[in-house]
């Protein structure tokens, strides 16, 4: 048994994934995206949140087989309608034992990891074995741009991609698609070229900025300081990957 | 749907009709006391005079005609003969007969004056018999004025050149209905008398089984394509809208114009057909507070219909609501209906179950205040220094003095006469009687309200007093008795850290479980009433979940101070099935897996589970294939009714803000569906809050 910080649990969460699903957001996160939308989910630690309505704390500890039990109460219903659990975040790879605890005691459901893969490898060849599909967030493939973006440099990232692809479990790449950094046509094509022969990849989302990404940072005592033009039209170039043969859409 | 209807659509919600109401005030006791009339008589002659006032308004454009110039019901006795007439008993609500469902079945296939004939073979029978007689002069009184509408309407339009609307008219009401549009023009007719009666809350029954018959003929036939029928639905969807405001209902758009889908026939075959799917078609396209739509389904239901349902629920309307008939038959036939009957129900204005044609129930005499009977119980046990399972006895005690008082008081009900209605009612024709005076059916529903907040406030009694002993009975006490004003520690535990009701924690749900089965063991224990009847205990909470917290003139119910769930005074509880507000819920799965626990067998009254899910849910197909596994699920849970919203909150304050650029916006509130800005401030702010809540998790 093990413990483990997570932020939220949502039920019905249905942008995650087939069937009805419930989506474990882990708290903790080693990225620091200038467009995260999740301020919160970066601290490895409980916090409080406070708006014009009040406050609430968000992070919550609990141990392996207390989520597990929890999730386990539904499980008919996920199984019965083509779902299960996603494990997104913060980072889930950051607490990967607790996780990997946890699935170990769910009753066999669908399992999803929605990770940024930054994490370290014997964190993700421990989960590697225990998740069904990945969605693996790709979003620039320059370090140096990878580095002022997120905080980090992207080398992890991509040596736990040839993982998953050397495992052969299924994954779906999700691009974040943040005007004038990732939607360039090089980084898009760079992306492609990097995913192209890869025999697990399942398809490409591109996923729309979300304006609301500043919303909540004064809730948590920090600063939303985007460096880049949130309100210029984004380049959803779906052809980049269309040529390559790969599937993409938008969401 | 063509462009024509969205035109006809937006002159009526502007207001176009309204031009034609007559402001003069009718006044009928003059004539009533001079010819001696009786009850019955009056309210026949009421119906006469006001089909006879009526103008005749066949606006351009329209087929499905009939449009109220008559604004208000004159009163058929003086103040003073009415208070000696009803001195010493109960009215319900307004008084007159309300919020039941006619057999429109026996309209469109026997027309008012197969109808007539029943009466008058009756009236042969009976001619011995006053109070027959009495009666069924006064139904076919009504027939007639019926009739006479009908023909000045048929003869306007032959002036206006409207031969297509005057054929119609030539053949119903008075005729049983030869195709769809006759039937629709029969019903819209006939229904909207019902209101001029002084009825309310008139319901529109099993519209795609007694409709079908017709339809079915017509598209086999080729006399209408889907296409054309879907207009000619349309229009009396639209139809239904023109009166609206002139009805009574505690807020605007409580009317109880609901319809009811699907489901099985009486003899147990599945009842859905291609007017279940045009209906929810339609109703989606129009986007109109009326008719509220209730789908009936079971485990069994196949998701492409409750896909398109779930289009509906994507609107925002707050309908369909879902009932399960898993669960609703046999609970109607443990208590005493039959099997057919059972099979054949409809929801009432709200979430009742009734028979149509065959229920002279009084579905909603009052609510039990489950937050004061466990306030009652938990500040009476504290004092007193009992133990938890004492409070439980003494909230049992609680909820069956509410009942007992409820019951009581009804046991003096006094229905007015309703001939006109009556015929419309299984055997009212046949056997000389007015229905007030009693259908097959006669039980009366009572409502346990606001359940959540009363299971929360004993859950963290039992967890933090008792078995914790964490919080001193005494330190308890006195932060109820100061409404937390210098506790604010002490109420936050209580809010945030106790078991909560809807997140599947069996702390919490199986004292609401108790509680619920507090109410039908005193509704059981009550036995029959002077109506015959029994006492049917629910789950909805209609406006109590304001009324119960803060107060509201003339009510019956117990109104409560803080509660031990850390609920300041005056703050609203929750409605119907569904969490206190202010609880974080993991989402709807839990929620359902919470209220499916409620013994159901036996709270069989309605009410739904009332869920808000953010509009970004129904963003494209796939998520609402997703909503429609979630109905299934709530089915196969084995649930009784369930009421979905999509909301978005930035539009709902922006509404509160700009009404002008929001008047078609429409919530559910209770049991129904209204226009946002045509709604008293404390329920706008109630929405609000309770979206606000849903989508950020976040209160105060």
């Amino acid at each position: 048994m093990s413990y483990g910080i997570v932020f939220d649990i949502q039920e019905f969460s249905v942008h995650d994934g087939p069937g009805i699903r419930t989506t474990v957001f882990m708290k903790g996160c080693p990225l620091a995206c200038m467009w995260c939308h999740n301020p919160e989910s970066q601290s490895p630690q409980p916090q409080v949140i406070r708006n014009p309505f009040g406050e609430r704390i968000a992070g919550k500890e609990y141990s392996s087989q207390q989520l597990a039990a929890l999730l386990n109460q539904q499980s008919a219903i996920l199984k019965a309608n083509g779902g299960g659990v996603t494990f997104s975040g913060g980072e889930p790879l950051s607490q990967a034992p607790f996780i990997a605890d946890v699935i170990d005691a769910m009753d066999n459901l669908h399992i999803i990891l929605d990770t940024s893969g930054y994490g370290a490898r014997k964190n993700f060849i421990l989960l590697l074995e225990r998740i069904d599909l990945f969605f693996y967030d790709l979003k620039l493939i320059d370090p140096g741009l990878h580095k002022h973006y997120t905080g980090m440099d992207n080398h992890l990232i991509l040596e736990n991609l040839q993982l998953l692809n050397e495992s052969g479990k299924p994954f779906v790449i999700r691009v974040p698609l943040v005007s004038g950094v990732t939607d360039s046509d090089e980084n898009l094509r760079n992306i492609a070229l990097t995913v192209r022969h890869m025999k697990g990849l399942e398809e490409i989302n591109l996923l729309s900025y979300n304006h609301a990404a500043g919303s909540k940072y004064e809730n948590v005592g920090m600063q939303f300081k985007p460096d880049y033009d949130e309100n210029r039209p984004l380049n959803r170039n779906l052809e980049i990957f269309e040529r390559e043969g790969i599937k993409v859409k938008c969401l | 749907m063509k462009e024509r209807i969205f035109q006809l659509r937006n002159r009526i919600r502007s207001g176009e009709q309204k031009a034609y109401r007559q402001a003069a005030v009718i006044d009928i006791l003059p004539e009533c006391d001079a010819e001696g009339l009786s009850w019955p008589r009056r309210n026949a002659r009421l119906v006469s005079r006001l089909c006879g006032e009526e103008k005749i308004v066949i606006l351009p454009e329209e087929n499905i005609v009939f449009t109220r110039t008559v604004t208000s019901v004159p009163a058929v006795y003086s103040s003073e003969e009415w208070s000696s007439l009803t001195s010493g008993r109960t009215l319900h609500e307004l008084g007159p007969v309300s919020n039941i469902c006619a057999d429109w079945d026996l309209l469109i296939s026997q027309g008012l004056l197969g109808r007539r004939q029943v009466a008058e073979r009756t009236l042969v029978r009976m001619k011995l018999d006053p109070l027959a007689v009495d009666f069924l002069n006064s139904a076919i009184e009504t027939i007639d004025a019926v009739l006479k509408l009908a023909k000045r309407y048929e003869d306007q339009a032959r002036i206006l050149g409207r031969n297509d609307i005057a054929e119609v008219l030539r053949s119903v009401p008075a005729h049983p209905a030869h195709n769809f549009r006759e039937a629709l023009q029969s019903l819209r007719l006939c229904q909207a008398v019902v209101w001029l009666e002084g009825n309310y809350h008139v319901g529109l029954g099993r519209f795609d089984q007694y409709m079908w018959p017709c339809l079915e003929s017509d598209l086999k036939t080729g006399a209408l394509t889907i296409e054309k029928a879907e207009e000619l639905l349309a229009e009396f969807f639209i139809a239904l809208n023109k009166d609206s405001d002139l009805y009574p209902g505690v807020q605007q758009g409580d009317n109880g114009q609901s319809m009811t889908l699907g489901g099985i026939k009486p003899d147990g075959s599945s009842a859905v057909n291609e007017l279940t799917r045009m209906v929810l078609r339609v109703s989606r396209d129009l986007e109109m507070i009326d008719p509220k739509i209730n789908l009936r389904i079971s485990s069994q239901t196949d998701l492409e219909l409750l896909a398109l349902a779930s289009e509906l629920t994507r609107k925002g309307l707050g309908f369909p609501q879902y009932s399960n008939d898993d669960v609703v038959i046999p609970a109607l036939v443990a208590h005493g209906y039959s099997i057919e009957d059972a099979r054949d129900y409809s929801v009432a204005a709200c979430w009742e179950f009734i028979i149509p044609g065959k229920g002279m129930e009084i579905v909603n005499i009052g609510a039990v205040s489950f937050p004061a009977a466990a306030d009652r119980a938990i500040r009476k046990g504290l004092t007193q220094g009992n133990d938890f399972d004492g409070i439980l006895r003494l909230t049992s005690d609680e909820v069956s003095q509410q009942v007992q008082a409820l019951a009581e008081a009804y046991e003096l009900i006094l229905l007015p006469p309703a001939p006109y209605y009556s015929i419309f009612m299984d055997s009212c024709l046949e056997n000389g009687r007015d229905l007030s005076e009693g259908l097959k059916y006669n039980n009366l529903g009572i409502h346990g309200a606001c359940v959540a907040n009363a299971a929360d406030a004993l859950a963290v009694v039992r967890q933090f007093v008792f078995d914790e002993q964490i919080i001193l009975p005494q330190d308890l006490l006195a932060a109820l008795q100061a409404n937390f004003i210098g506790f604010e520690n002490l109420r936050r535990k209580l809010a945030k850290d106790g078991p909560k009701v809807g997140c599947n924690d069996d702390r919490a749900d199986k004292l609401m479980v108790s509680l619920f089965n507090f109410l039908a063991d005193a509704c059981e224990a009550y036995g029959k009433t002077a109506r015959g009847g029994i006492l049917r205990p629910g789950t909805g909470s209609a406006m109590y979940y304001i009324w119960l917290a803060s107060g509201h003139e003339g009510m019956r119910e117990p109104v409560v101070g803080a509660t031990a769930e850390g609920r300041p005074q005056g703050e609203p509880f929750s409605a119907n099935l569904a969490s206190s507000p202010g609880v974080q819920t993991r989402g709807p799965i839990s929620t359902l897996q919470s209220f499916a626990k409620i013994d159901y067998q036996r709270i069989i009254n309605g009410g739904p589970i009332t869920m808000e899910l953010s509009d970004s849910v129904f963003r494209d197909d796939e998520s609402i294939h997703k909503v429609s596994m979630l109905v299934k699920t709530f089915a196969q849970l084995g649930c009784q009714q369930l009421q979905l919203n999509s909301l978005s909150l930035e539009t709902l304050q922006d509404a509160k803000e700009h009404p002008e650029k929001h008047k078609n916006l429409i919530v559910r509130v209770w049991g129904w569906s209204g226009y946002f800005c045509e709604l008293a401030p404390e329920f706008q702010d109630q929405i609000i809050a309770r979206t606000m809540f849903q989508l950020n998790g976040i209160s105060a």
